[in-house]
């Protein structure tokens, strides 16, 4: 079972993310509502995925991004972003984020990009 | 608190409930209602008086923390009043989420009557004036009155005049 | 997109949009007022962004899209600088987007279709980017090409060589990106990359020409196939992968093979200006987030529905009789229980805890409450041209959630008659040797029991004269003028039926007029008093219990009943004798007490009960008060003051004079709350 730590400020994108991954056979073990929480988190719970929000309050997704890297380069980080977002995506993947997904997202998709990271590791 | 019926008086569902009447007498007379309507029976509980209430309406009780009005049924259908000793019963029942207490001089037992045992009342030019009972159960030689639980809570203004008329 | 339409889907997206604007209208109003909006872009860009999201998810198009626009007026602020910006305007323009969506979030929560059309707003948000990018021409999109070095091309002395084609899920989004973070993967490990197509920057052709033919990609690496293979295996949104090995060298061959050159430059063309909009976010200092107001939006919090919180409270009221029911059970009466005491007293202990946190969840402070009339005070002033310095004093000040949703209407009608009727234009003011701006004063307090809300305006006052008038022509008047307190008279403003057409504003708003005062502050068992001063202005004060749901009671007996009595309306309890009573000829019982004549209310008489004794030098005597009118209530005796959960009587009983709810006692019993401010209308 693949452990998730959800970042996004806003409450029900998490909420969403939550649900969808846990009907998916993750197990969400953390939320952070931005990025300088969800580096204390990715320390304490040391999850095999991270889903990370770019426009964030106090640190954004991006400097997570670089903080989690350092932390452990073998980390992997999935952006969820909006259209529009190009440049910070560029970035992110820069950075080392290991891929994107794309707001407003469906099941199939969240299933899709992340069902490969499902069952390997921990 | 003892409860008369309690272990026979198992929460039931719609279908198994219907044609089913919890009897309790009052004075001489027996008297059914729907068991549907019931939630529970308790005994006689100490019981606080409200200013301005009518007569039949005795106060209200501490069901496990919940407030419940309690109704003197005597007094509702204009009996005389009856001391109340450790027979007489609370019957609890429930009707669209509001709970009251009707008090009793003591409950029978849970019968079932079919629908054609169930007649009409009479008339009330007929001098039959229990406006209260919506049917009249027969069980072998014995009668039933059931009651229209709707109309023995309904304080509307009509009601109330009617009663004022009657006094 | 099932999972959306959810109850609680829904419900969290309500309350949390509800909250962003709320945010946003503060955030908005509060820099307008400080420093500008200028400060405040970051946060504002921030939150649309996240509405933009969050309604997109939910399918509210209506929402999205003028948060869109939104978003794209604050990215260009934020990137742009641009010199000249009407934020007047512009505040303007938000404040009705805040309204749009707040009319939407409305409707959804009514379970009703979203169904506002944004056009007419968008096109202004539109009209008002183009002409901030036509104040500000040198908006150049395009990248530097200056191209980052140190991802480039470390490994290009690679020993083998790779073709690997790539297609994408065909909802992926954002191809040209995949795109780009596959190379970026591939630049950890291999050199000299070309890939097709060429150009993998933001466009739309871009996007179709990898959605259909995919990305083509010729690299040499030091790994074997197998490696190689699992690291593009990574990559996200993955439909079909095919790695070819090429040759052990011959870079050049690749190169001309695939007819294109300079991949690293068009992969990391957008990278400079990537990098500068990340510099502004992080590092322009964000000064409302730094400001007190924003710890009372940053905390963390759940919506629980308040019935739950209403049917928590109950329980808890229980727990603590049944607490009592246990501790003091009558059997327990001689018995040495050492051990059963002190767990016991632990078991109190924590029941107390309980209920101080259970009522402490329903306490809400005044501040997203009082920070609304910012928006009432603007609208009106900028409407009717008033200069208003407008003051909030206390806003911290907590109150029971059910109190609260009581405060809001009354407080904008208040406000919008203060700034309409009280508040002088400028050069009335002006003669009149006041200020030009005028001022109005917010303030909330704790006193007692109870909570104080005052509203206080430096106007004109009210004229008791044409008060009086009006109300004799609308026969709103009961009893001779001469008998009023000047109190009285102003309260008549209150009633309904006073306002006249004249007054009829678009400001009364709502088509209520200020009945809704009254008829909010009698909910909440909260009084009103107005104070004013001809040519210096109006005092209005709202007295409102701290909460309905718990108060200090005193509980007392009439004969076998008990009955309580709040504290908070206690003034003093007194032994007198039949000769300190005074009689008047309909036989009322009265009593002088420092020189004011309180009536006499025997409770037993009252509520037709035997009492104990009906000699008053047995019983004792209670002086209660409310409204600045006190009367004397006589009872058997005085048995002890308790905090006590207030619970309504049942609905089947209706409302009782005299009698304003119930309350259980620690041996079960039922104690009935006396309502005092009814006892003392009654007499009246």
């Amino acid at each position: 079972m693949s452990k998730v730590l959800v970042v996004d400020d806003a409450i029900f994108m998490r909420q969403a993310l939550k649900l969808i991954l846990e009907r998916n056979g993750f197990t969400v073990v953390g939320e952070a509502e931005n990025g300088r929480i969800a580096i204390q988190k990715y320390k304490e719970l040391t999850p095999d995925l991270v889903t990370m929000d770019i426009t964030m309050p106090e640190v954004d997704g991006i400097e997570a991004v670089k903080a989690i890297k350092a932390i452990n380069p073998g980390s992997r980080i999935v952006m969820i972003s909006a259209l529009g977002q190009e440049s910070h995506i560029r970035e992110a993947i820069m950075v080392g984020a290991s891929g994107f997904i794309v707001k407003p997202f469906r099941e199939e998709n969240i299933v899709k990009a992340l069902g490969k990271y499902k069952g390997e590791a921990g | 608190m003892a409860s008369v019926l309690e272990d026979n008086f198992e929460i039931q569902n719609e279908d198994t409930q219907k044609g089913r009447f919890l009897t309790f007498t009052l004075g001489g007379e027996d008297y059914g209602i729907e068991i549907k309507y019931v939630t529970e029976i308790i005994g006689i509980q100490p019981i606080t008086q409200v200013p301005e209430l009518p007569d039949y309406l005795k106060g209200i009780i501490n069901l496990r923390g919940k407030i419940i009005p309690v109704m003197d049924v005597r007094l509702r259908f204009r009996k005389e009043p009856l001391k109340y000793t450790d027979r007489t019963c609370i019957i609890v029942i429930d009707i669209n989420d509001t709970s009251i207490g009707m008090i009793v001089d003591t409950v029978s037992e849970v019968v079932s009557i079919d629908d054609e045992n169930i007649m009409l009342p009479p008339d009330a030019k007929t001098g039959f004036n229990n406006k209260y009972v919506k049917g009249i159960g027969k069980m072998g030689s014995e009668v039933k009155l059931l009651l229209d639980c709707g109309k023995i809570f309904s304080t509307d203004e009509e009601e109330m005049l009617s009663s004022l008329a009657q006094a | 997109m099932d999972f959306i339409n959810t109850e609680p889907m829904q419900e969290m997206f309500v309350f949390e949009t509800v909250q962003l604007i709320e945010e946003l209208e503060q955030i908005i109003l509060y820099s307008e007022k400080k420093n500008g909006l200028e400060s405040s872009i970051n946060d504002i860009f921030r939150i649309m962004h996240t509405l933009k999201g969050s309604s997109a998810m939910m399918s509210f198009s209506n929402i999205s899209i003028l948060a869109h626009s939104v978003e794209d007026i604050f990215y260009f602020l934020r990137e742009k600088k641009p010199k000249t910006v009407d934020y007047l305007q512009l505040t303007d323009l938000m404040l009705k987007v805040i309204d749009f969506v707040g009319s939407e979030v409305g409707k959804i929560r009514n379970k009703e279709g979203a169904d506002g059309d944004p056009s007419s707003i968008s096109q202004t948000l539109a009209d008002f980017l183009s002409q901030l990018k036509e104040g500000c021409p040198n908006t150049g999109e395009a990248g530097t090409g200056a191209v980052d070095k140190k991802h480039m091309g470390q490994a290009g002395e690679g020993h083998y060589s790779y073709k690997a084609t790539i297609t994408f899920e065909e909802d992926c989004q954002m191809e040209n990106l995949r795109a780009f973070s596959v190379i970026h993967a591939l630049q950890q490990v291999a050199g000299d990359i070309r890939h097709i197509p060429e150009d993998i920057s933001d466009t739309e052709n871009c996007n179709r020409e990898i959605r259909e033919s995919g990305l083509t990609v010729l690299f040499n690496c030091p790994l074997p196939e197998g490696e190689v293979r699992q690291l593009l295996e990574e990559t996200m949104f993955l439909k079909e992968l095919t790695l070819e090995y090429r040759s052990a060298d011959a870079p050049g061959k690749g190169r001309a093979e695939a007819g294109v050159t300079g991949a690293n430059e068009a992969g990391g063309a957008n990278i400079p200006e990537a990098e500068e909009a990340c510099k502004g976010q992080n590092c322009e200092d964000n000064t409302y987030s730094h400001d007190k107001m924003s710890n009372l939006s940053k905390q963390n919090f759940i919506s629980v529905n308040i019935q739950k919180m209403n049917k928590l409270m109950d329980v808890v009221g229980e727990l603590v009789i049944s607490e009592a029911m246990v501790t003091q059970n009558p059997e327990l009466k001689g018995l040495e229980l050492e051990g059963f005491k002190k767990a016991a007293r632990h078991l109190k202990k924590i029941t107390g805890e309980l209920q101080d946190i259970v009522m402490s969840m329903r306490m809400v402070p005044l501040s997203m409450t009082f920070q609304k009339m910012n928006r009432i005070v603007r609208d009106m002033s900028r409407k009717l041209e008033k200069e208003i310095n407008f003051e909030i004093i206390g806003e911290e000040t907590e109150v029971d959630k059910n109190i609260i949703e009581h405060i809001s209407d009354p407080l904008i009608h208040l406000i919008r008659n203060a700034i309409d009727h009280g508040i002088e234009p400028a050069e009335e003011r002006e003669l009149k040797g006041k200020e030009a701006t005028g001022k109005i004063t917010l303030e909330a307090k704790h006193s007692g029991g109870d909570v104080w809300i005052i509203l206080k305006d430096d106007g004109k006052g009210l004229d008791r004269d044409k008060i009086i008038q009006k109300a004799t022509e609308g026969r709103l008047i009961q009893r001779p003028v001469s008998e009023m307190t000047d109190r009285e008279i102003y309260s008549i403003i209150l009633l309904p039926g006073f306002s006249t057409k004249e007054e009829v504003t678009e400001f009364s708003g709502r088509g209520v007029g200020m009945d809704v005062v009254l008829k909010d502050m009698d909910k909440v068992d909260g009084s009103v008093l107005i104070d004013s001063k001809p040519g210096s202005g109006t005092t209005i004060s709202m007295k409102i219990p701290l909460t309905l749901a718990i108060m200090d009671g005193m509980t007392v007996s009439v004969g076998s009943a008990t009955y309580t009595i709040p504290i908070a309306s206690i003034r003093e309890s007194l032994n007198i004798t039949e000769d300190d009573v005074i009689k008047d000829p309909e036989n009322n019982e009265m009593i002088m007490l420092r020189g004011l004549c309180h009536p006499i209310i025997r409770l037993h008489k009252l509520f037709n009960v035997v009492p104990g004794t009906d000699r008053l030098e047995e019983g004792i005597l209670i002086l209660v008060e409310s409204e600045n009118e006190g009367i004397c209530i006589f009872v058997d005796k005085l048995i002890g003051e308790q905090q006590v959960v207030v619970k309504a009587l049942p609905q089947y009983l209706k409302k009782v004079q005299g009698i304003s709810g119930c309350t259980l006692l620690g041996d079960g019993s039922i104690s009935l709350i006396i309502d005092i401010a009814s006892l003392i209308n009654n007499k009246r």
